[in-house]
Parts: structure tokens; sequence; C-alpha cells
């Protein structure tokens, strides 16, 4: 027990443990982005990439500058225009049913050549 | 050391409890069900921002994101009627290319990571610190390292976000509105409808 | 010796210039408005150039008076620049030929322009006629006065050009725009061995330029304000040029070089002057209105292939060759034409095969000299002087009988002496002038001529140039007895009236003109090489060529003054049969051209050419644009308009760009 302790102890994430999570939430996020049919989907999706984005902002700031508090504020922001953007982003969806009865995006290509 | 050895076991578990959830997300065909697994992801998050010593954020992220975001999405899931259907699978090639430019992308940030490094100060343990006090200083603070003019902004942001929300899903007119119902009615999400609104006078869809 | 030039001489350039004002002032701004005004301001424009021309021709001579006649450039202006010191340059020539041409042309222009507005009134195409005669004017003046051979050439071309234009002026009938076309074709193809000339002459010059001119004497390379250069026409005669070229030989064959060239040039020379067999345009010229036939095709464009040979005429006379052929060439148009004409019935064909004929003998007589007995150059100029007075006065008075009478056939006319008693006057001037009767005009420089093919010992020539004299005489007095004499033939010579005096005044002062024009004392003026024995009237010559002529009148009263001898005429027609009817197809010279044409130059030439142009060089366009759109087609298809497929594109496009950055910076 103690040498697993021991070993766990040692083995405390680093920034780069940290980053490759990071990643790896944004990069599950941008396969969403580009796959999903539906339109809330697609934000979900870009919800999780963003999240990932603000994890990011606060691992620097942990790792890099413990003392000072710059990363977790970026994160706030990061949040508040995350939701500034879902309303928005609600808002055209819910319009766009209104109109097209669907929210399948591969319906949505008026940009055809 | 104990601390420790539960710091890493922490860490290892909310993290492949958020990678899960996240595939969750992008995965699951029931779109409540979706919702309800970036909840999750978000939650996790917020566990792991309290690990990295912010704690406010992490209870601002519960508050905001989880409670406000999450909410939000789940409207418009209702709004647009995406929670009784099961959403339509992508097709073979494009969630193969989407999979490998994901995957590609993954593998070259990583391999960037391998090759550079950090500059980091010794590892130091974290200090206790009333970060709740701190921030709400640096955000009203106006000298070159505060940040009062981002939010400022950000507050005009929100503002012209509401406003343009509101402005983009009113309703119209109700002579152009393509349902006069509340959408109850059975088989009415099927009902074929004319792609514009201009149609409406052949199909004579309205009263 | 230098002598002051007087105002005219300086300004000798005001010549060609006020008839190209009036072809722009008339053509963009009269023309639309006033027909009337059209006509009178080209009239003026040409008659200030003729005015002006005399004064140069008054004041040239007497400046020099006694002297030899140098060739003045008082005017030019440089074009080309190859090199500083080598350019080419356009300007005004003053040389004793040059003046006579530029009266000639004014003159003629002058009386034709005036006959123009009487002959051409009512037409709907009147401004656009003296417009086209204003540019035509400008044309052949900027040629005859050209100071070296590239100004002759380029004006040579327009003066093809507004034959072209006047000939199809009446661009509705077809036969009129055919005939446009073949004259043009022909010329233009003339031309290219005229070109080739002037370029192996050019060449030729500009490589030993460096070398020889320096030592040329500026006496005789003229007095002109821009310096002796190569494509001169002063450096092309000059001896030394012409020593150092007249050794060269062409690579094959052993000829000479200089012969070649001068073949080529003549070439050029045989086209725009129609000698055989390059004669084939102008009988069909007459589609055009009979002004132009008489300014053109009789006084002043046709001749500028003999005046190109006089120019150069040192150079022919350096390679006997060239001369050689230019005599017989000239000999035998004469014959031909003198042939063909006794058998046409179109009073404009007769008098086009008489230009031909009259062609072929100032050809010839240059032909028969050289520079030590140059006789037959002044004869040469002299009959391109007085004949230019009467056949153009010929043409006109035909002009005049054809609008009294509304055809073109001498079988449709008669008596039309009582009718029209000014024009027959005036005809019968010319007919006398052109059968050589003396004291009239032609009878002098006939006479020239024919001392000239004696002098030089060309017998042969001598007397086919006699036979022709009374061919004639005979062909010129058919259609006068047959137009003048003898009972009305048709509706239209009853009813014939005399011509208006805008026609008629014209007629007169041409014919005073062919009347007195031989008394002019050319050899004082016009000679070249040698200086000429001045003998005055050779009896022995004179008396002969009268009595031809005589001996042509006698036998064309017998045929053809009255009923009686028409009838005998037709009898002799008949009984000649096949022979008479192949002169009066015109040896059917054009029926050969239109085979080779048709049948082979179509077919085996022109029809693969036109395949490859439709199939490969089209094609190659056509691809080019059918690759450009199917391309765009192509890449259109990547628009689907779905905004998730943009966002796999722009993904892939920076993972692109970062390994991109991994390859380049390691």
């Amino acid at each position: 027990m103690n040498a697993l302790t021991q070993a766990l102890a040692n083995q405390t994430p680093g920034l780069n443990h940290w980053l490759v999570l990071s990643t790896v939430l944004f990069s599950i996020g941008l396969y969403g982005l580009l796959t999903r049919r539906n339109a809330v989907g697609i934000l979900m999706a870009v919800e999780v990439m963003l999240n990932s984005a603000a994890l990011n902002f606060v691992v620097f700031n942990y790792f890099v500058t413990p003392g000072a508090f710059d990363g977790q504020i970026m994160a706030i922001f990061v949040i508040a225009v995350a939701a500034a953007e879902v309303v928005v982003g609600m808002a055209i969806f819910v319009a766009m049913f209104r109109l097209r009865h669907s929210v399948d995006v591969n319906r949505i290509d008026t940009l055809k050549h | 050391m104990i601390g420790q050895a539960t710091y890493t076991l922490a860490f290892y578990f909310l993290a492949a409890a958020s990678v899960l959830l996240a595939l969750a997300v992008v995965n699951e065909r029931k779109l409540l069900r979706a919702a309800v697994a970036l909840m999750g992801v978000l939650t996790v998050s917020a566990g792991l921002y309290a690990m990295l010593g912010a704690e406010f954020l992490a209870g601002v992220q519960v508050l905001v994101y989880v409670g406000g975001i999450v909410v939000l999405i789940v409207f418009a899931i209702m709004l647009t009627r995406s929670a009784e259907l099961l959403e339509d699978r992508p097709d073979k090639l494009r969630s193969a290319l989407g999979a490998v430019l994901s995957i590609g992308f993954l593998g070259s940030v990583v391999w960037v990571l391998k090759s550079s490094t950090f500059a980091l100060p010794a590892a130091a343990p974290l200090a206790p610190h009333d970060d709740a006090r701190e921030i709400g200083v640096l955000l009203l603070n106006y000298t070159s390292t505060g940040y009062v003019l981002p939010f400022e902004i950000i507050s005009l942001l929100l503002l012209a976000a509401v406003i343009g929300g509101i402005v983009v899903a009113r309703k119209t007119a109700p002579a152009e509105q393509p349902f006069t119902s509340g959408g109850d009615l059975a088989g009415e999400a099927d009902f074929e409808v004319p792609r514009t609104q201009h149609d409406e006078a052949e199909t004579g869809v309205r009263q | 010796m230098e002598h002051e030039l007087g105002f005219a001489l300086s300004n000798a350039w005001l010549v060609p210039a006020l008839p190209l004002i009036s072809f722009v002032v008339v053509g963009l701004f009269i023309r639309p408005y006033s027909a009337k005004w059209a006509g009178i301001v080209a009239t003026l424009a040409v008659m200030g150039s003729a005015v002006m021309a005399y004064a140069i021709a008054w004041q040239y001579f007497h400046l020099y008076h006694g002297e030899d006649h140098p060739a003045i450039v008082p005017w030019t202006i440089e074009w080309l620049r190859y090199q500083p010191g080598m350019s080419v340059v356009m300007g005004t020539l003053i040389d004793p030929i040059s003046v006579l041409l530029m009266v000639v042309v004014t003159t003629v222009s002058a009386l034709v322009h005036l006959y123009s507005n009487g002959y051409m009134k009512g037409d709907p195409g009147f401004g656009r006629f003296f417009t086209y005669l204003s540019l035509f004017t400008f044309s052949m003046l900027g040629l005859v006065l050209a100071p070296n051979i590239v100004q002759m050439y380029v004006f040579w071309e327009l003066v093809g050009v507004s034959s072209f234009l006047l000939i199809g002026f009446y661009y509705q009938k077809p036969s009129a725009v055919a005939a446009s076309k073949k004259a043009f074709i022909v010329t233009r193809f003339a031309d290219l061995g005229f070109l080739i000339g002037v370029l192996t002459l050019g060449y030729y010059g500009y490589l030993s330029f460096p070398q020889l001119s320096p030592s040329i004497e500026p006496g005789l390379a003229g007095l002109s304000t821009s310096g002796l250069q190569p494509f001169d026409f002063a450096y092309i005669n000059s001896p030394e040029f012409l020593a150092y070229f007249a050794p060269m030989q062409v690579a094959f064959f052993g000829f000479s070089l200089l012969t070649m060239a001068m073949v080529l040039v003549f070439m050029g020379a045989a086209g725009k002057s129609a000698m055989f067999p390059l004669h084939i345009w102008l009988p069909d010229a007459m589609e055009g209105p009979t002004p132009v036939s008489a300014l053109i095709h009789a006084a002043t464009m046709v001749v500028a292939g003999v005046y190109l040979v006089a120019r150069l005429f040192p150079a022919f006379a350096a390679s006997e060759t060239a001369l050689l052929l230019v005599m017989v060439v000239g000999t035998f148009t004469s014959l031909f034409a003198a042939v063909i004409g006794t058998t046409q019935d179109d009073i404009k064909r007769v008098l086009a095969f008489s230009t031909l004929s009259q062609l072929g003998y100032m050809m010839l007589a240059l032909g028969v000299s050289t520079m030590a007995h140059p006789l037959g150059y002044t004869a040469s100029m002299f009959h391109l002087f007085t004949h230019a007075f009467f056949k153009a006065l010929l043409f006109l008075a035909a002009g005049a009988v054809i609008h009294a009478v509304h055809s073109n056939s001498i079988w449709d006319m008669g008596g039309l002496a009582k009718k029209m008693p000014i024009t027959h006057l005036c005809f019968l001037t010319a007919t006398l002038a052109i059968a050589g009767i003396p004291p009239l005009a032609g009878f002098f420089s006939k006479d020239e001529i024919l001392a000239a093919a004696l002098m030089n010992h060309h017998y042969v020539v001598f007397g086919v140039a006699m036979l022709v004299a009374g061919l004639t005489a005979f062909y010129m007095f058919r259609i006068y007895f047959v137009t003048f004499w003898g009972p009305h033939r048709g509706h239209g010579a009853e009813h014939a009236h005399e011509a208006p005096v805008l026609m008629w005044l014209p007629l007169a002062i041409l014919a005073v003109l062919s009347a007195v024009a031989g008394f002019v004392p050319m050899s004082h003026y016009i000679h070249i090489g040698a200086p000429l024995e001045h003998e005055g009237i050779n009896l022995a010559i004179a008396v002969p060529a009268s009595l031809m002529a005589v001996l042509g009148i006698g036998v064309a009263f017998f045929l053809y003054a009255g009923m009686k001898a028409t009838a005998r005429a037709e009898r002799l027609a008949t009984a000649l049969g096949v022979i008479y009817r192949t002169i009066k197809n015109k040896f059917y010279i054009d029926e050969v051209y239109l085979f080779v044409t048709h049948k082979i130059i179509f077919n085996y030439i022109s029809r693969p050419i036109a395949w490859f142009d439709r199939h490969v060089v089209d094609g190659g366009v056509d691809l080019s644009g059918w690759m450009t759109r199917t391309t765009g087609y192509v890449l259109s298809l990547g628009q689907t308009g779905q905004v998730q497929v943009y966002g796999l594109w722009y993904t892939a496009g920076a993972l692109f760009v970062l390994l991109i950055f991994w390859a380049a910076l390691g």
C-alpha cells in the first residue's frame, strides 16, 4: 500500500499531463463540431471546446504564475462569452426551425454553388 | 504525501470522467442525454478547477455554465423539437474525416508539447489564498495590469447578445407563422410545410 | 551651288498636305451635313495644291535654269529611327520627274474633282466620293514626292487602298465589289515582290552605308535637310553603292543579287502598272465611276509603276537583265493590249486596254535606254505627261457620253456628233492626239519613244511599236466613228444632250493641254546620265509613224464609219471566227486565272489551311476555355453549402499548415 501510495505521490500530474487532457477534450469537441447533424448538438460540442480552453488558462495560471490570478480571470471571461454565444446561437436555431422546420445542418445549404 | 497520492488519483479519475462524458456529448443520438452529459463534463471541470486552486472559478462554473448555459441548451432542444427524435447519424465519410482530423490535431499538438519546454518556476505547494477577493480586486483594477476594460465590455457584449437574441427569435406577425397551434398535436412535427414563408399562399396552411 | 529656296519650294509639303486636310475635314465634318460643300471644299483644296505645284515647278526650273537639276529634299521628318544616323524619314523630294508628276497629278486631279461635281450629282455617296478622291490625291502625291523607297512603299499601299475604295464605290453592285477585290489582291500580290526587293536593297544598303556614305558627293546625295540615309533613292542610285552591290551573287543559280532585287521591284511596278500577266485587274476596274477611271486608272495611279522604274533607273541600268525584262514586258503588253482593244464593245474597256497599251509604251521606252543613251528615259516621262492629259480627256468625255446615253456599249451610241458638239470636239482632239497625228501632243512623245528604240538598236521593239501605233489609231478611231458618226443606234442616243458646264469645262481645258503639251521641250528638263544630243524631230521616224497612224484611221473608217462599213466589220469578224472570239475574250487569261485559283489553290492550299485554322488553332483556344470552365465546375462541386463541410476543410487546412511548419522548422 505504501509503495503504491509512494508511486502515486511521485507521479503527480505535471503541466504536460494537464495540457494533454485539455487537448483531448478539445479534439473530442472538434470531432463533434465536424460530425453532428443537429445544430444544437454542434453547439454542445462547441461548449466542450470552450471549456477545455478555459481549463488551459487555469492550468497555465497554476503552473507558471501561481501567485497571480490572470488565468482565472480569463477563464471567467471565456464563460461569459460562451454564455453570450449560446444565447445568440439558440435564437438563431429557433428562428431557423421556425423557417425551415428542421435543425439538420445538412439541409441548410443555400450557399451551394 | 497521502495528499499528493490522493491528488494524483483524483486527477486521473476526474480526467477519465470528463473524457468519457465528452465522448457521450458528441456521440449521443438522443439530445437530452447529450445535454446531461454536457452538464457532467462541466461539473467535472469545476472539480478540476478546484484541484488547481481556483475555487471561486469552480463555483462560477457550476452556477453560470451548468446552471445557466446548459439549461438554455435544454430550452433550445425543446423549442426546436429535437427531444423526441433520434438525431440522424452522420454519413460515414464525414465521421471518418472528422475522426481523422481530430486525431491528427491531437497528435500534432501532443507532439509539439513533447518537443517544447516551458520555463516553470520551482514547484511550490499551493499557498492559501482568498481568490474571490483577489479576483474581484483584479477585475476592477484600472491600471494596465487590471481587467476593468474587458469587464465593462463583457457587460456590453451580454447586453447585445440578449437584445440580439430577442430580435432574432421573436415571433413575427401571426399571419407569417407557419404554425398556429402550439404544435402539440400528434404528427404535427412531420407536417410538410413550405420551405419558405412565401409558398404558404399556395399550400394554404394557415388560418 | 547654293540657291535660296523660295516659299513654294521650302513648303513643298503643302502639296500633299492640302488633300490630306481635305480628306479629314470633308470626311469627318462636312460629308454628314452637306454633299455640295463636300465637293466644293475638296475641289478647292486640290486646286490649291495644283497652284502650289505650278509655283514649285516654276521656281525649281527657274532656279536651276541651265544647270544640272539637282534633287532637293526641302522638308523631312524622322519617322523610324534604327540607330542615330540611320533612320527612315518622310519627306518631299523635288527633282525634275517628281515635279513633272506633281504637276500632272494635281492638274488632272483638280479637273476630275471639278468634273465630278457635275457627274456624281444626285448620287447618294457624293460626299464619300470626294473623301476618297482627296485620300487618293494625298496618297499619290506622297508617293511621287518620296525621297526614299520606304516612303514610296507606304504610299504605294495607300494608293492601292484608295483605288480599292474607289473601284468598289458602288458597293452594292457585286461586280464592282469583285473588281475592287481583284484589283487589290493582284496589286498586293505584286507588292510582295516589291517588298522583298525593297528589303534586299535596304539590307545591303545598311550593310554598306558606313563605308560608302562618306565618299558620296553631297551634290549627288541631294540637298536634303536630314542627311543621306540608306533607304534614300540618292543612295541606292549612287554609283558607289551600285558598284558595291552589282557583283554580289545569290547563293543558288549564280544570279546577280542586284538583278534579283530589281526584278522583284519591277514585279511591284508591273502589278501597279498592269503589265502582262498582272494586267487582269485594270479592265475590271472600269466598274468604278468614270471620274475614278480617268484619274486613277489612266493618268496617275497606273503610272506609279513607270515612275518607280524611272526613279530607280540607275539601279535598273546597272543590271542589264532587269532592263531587258522591263523592255520585253512593256513591249509585249503594249501589243497584247492593243490587239484586244480592237474587239471590245464597252467604251471604257477599250480605253482601259488603250491605257495598258500606252503604259507598255512607257515601260518599253525605259527598257530600251541605258545610262549612255538615255533618250528613252526622257521619252517615257514625256509620254507619261502627254498621255495623262489625253487619256483623262478620253475618259471624262466617255463619261459624258455614258451619262447622256445611259449605256456603256458603243453599239448603243451613234450620231452623237450633232447632239454633243463640245464633247465631240474634245474627244476628237484626244483621239487624234493618241493616234499620234501631228502637231498634237501624242505625236511628239510617241516619236521620241520610237527614236529611242531605234537609237539603241532594238529593231524588233521598234517594229512592234510601229505596229502598235497603227493599231492604236485603228481602235481609237473605231470607237470614235461608232460613237459619234453614223445613225443613232439606240434609244439613249436619240435623246442625248450636251453635258453641263461643270463637265465640259474640264474637257475643254484638257483638250487644249492635249494639243499644246507636245511643244514642251522636255529634254531640257528631264534627263539622266549622258547628255542628250538634241536633234529635234527625226523625220525618218516621224513620217512613217504618222503614215501608220493615218493607215489605222483609214482602216477604221473603212470598217466602222457608217452602216455599210459596220456591216463589213461584222463580215470580217465572222470570217475570222475563232481568232476573233479568242481576242474578244481577252485570250481567256481571266479564265485561266480563275481555274488556277478555284481548282488548284482553293482545293489544295486554302481548304487544308482553313481546316487547320478551324480545328487546330481554334481548337486550341477552345480547349483552353474548356479546361478553365471544367476546372471551375469541378472545383465548384466542393461548395456544398453545408457549414460543417467548410469546417472540415478548414481544419484540414490548419493541420496542413501545421505540418508544413513542422517540416520547415524541424
